[in-house]
């Protein structure tokens, strides 16, 4: 079973913020150590959205 | 239970040439939109971004710009058609931004001073919208001979152009109002 990510948090209302959308990128700098999944060619980063002020937040996967 | 916040739908015009009609289009846009309860807009004039051009894609992202489309529900782009394509200026103010599109609604008002009324510089930016993340609606706004829809000092000389315009934000607002709630409420996982 696949680990649970911890649910990001709207800095400004604290609260759990939704996760929406995994966009695949193709870094042409070199990427952090390990972050690139290796059957997709780059990594992942993950867009969040806060369900009260509707505020969006990213990070890599 | 519908999300009561106000929607921000800014409208970006997509050209700084000199004497350009497509302002005239984009305003009366942005007027229209304004008319609507619950919505907020304002017009973004890519000619106002002092976008340095050794450089682009995000590394040359202007805060106000990008402020403006992190804020947004969705986008209106209002684009002349030159050469049969956007110009560069438009697509280097886009790139500058990524993350702030993501699973946003975007319709594209086209101008052209022919009769095709911008239909082939929209389709050029179908894919470029795809790719930055936003959600493309099926009604478009195509002002053919342009010179002919405004007076010289910008008014609108063809009122037919006022219904398919509300079409098109009708068809925007749902889109922007449905996604929102996408962004809000429905996880990916």
């Amino acid at each position: 079973m696949a680990e649970t990510k911890r649910k990001m948090t709207c800095p400004d209302c604290r609260v759990e913020m939704n996760h929406h959308c995994d966009k695949l990128v193709y870094a042409t700098d070199v990427p952090p150590a390990g972050a690139i999944d290796p059957n997709l060619g780059g990594f992942i980063e993950e867009f969040h959205t806060c369900p009260k002020c509707g505020s969006g937040a990213s990070r890599h996967a | 239970m519908e999300n009561s916040r106000t929607l921000f739908i800014p409208v970006i015009l997509g050209t700084t040439r000199m004497g350009r009609m497509s302002l005239h289009a984009a305003r009366l846009v942005t007027g229209e939109l304004s008319k609507r309860n619950g919505v907020e807009t304002e017009l973004v004039d890519i000619a106002n971004l002092p976008l340095p051009t050794n450089d682009a894609g995000e590394a040359i992202k202007h805060a106000d710009f990008s402020f403006k489309v992190s804020k947004s529900d969705a986008l209106v782009i209002v684009s002349p058609e030159y050469n049969h394509g956007y110009s560069g200026l438009l697509k280097h103010a886009l790139d500058s931004c990524l993350k702030e599109y993501i699973h946003k609604a975007v319709g594209i008002v086209g101008v052209s001073a022919g009769p095709f009324g911008g239909a082939r510089v929209i389709e050029n930016l179908l894919p470029v919208m795809r790719e930055l993340g936003l959600v493309t609606i099926f009604w478009d706004v195509n002002f053919s001979n342009v010179q002919k829809a405004f007076s010289a000092k910008g008014d609108l000389a063809d009122e037919s152009y006022i219904r398919r315009i509300d079409k098109f934000l009708k068809e925007l607002i749902w889109m922007a109002k449905t996604l929102r709630h996408g962004r809000e409420q429905i996880s990916l996982d």
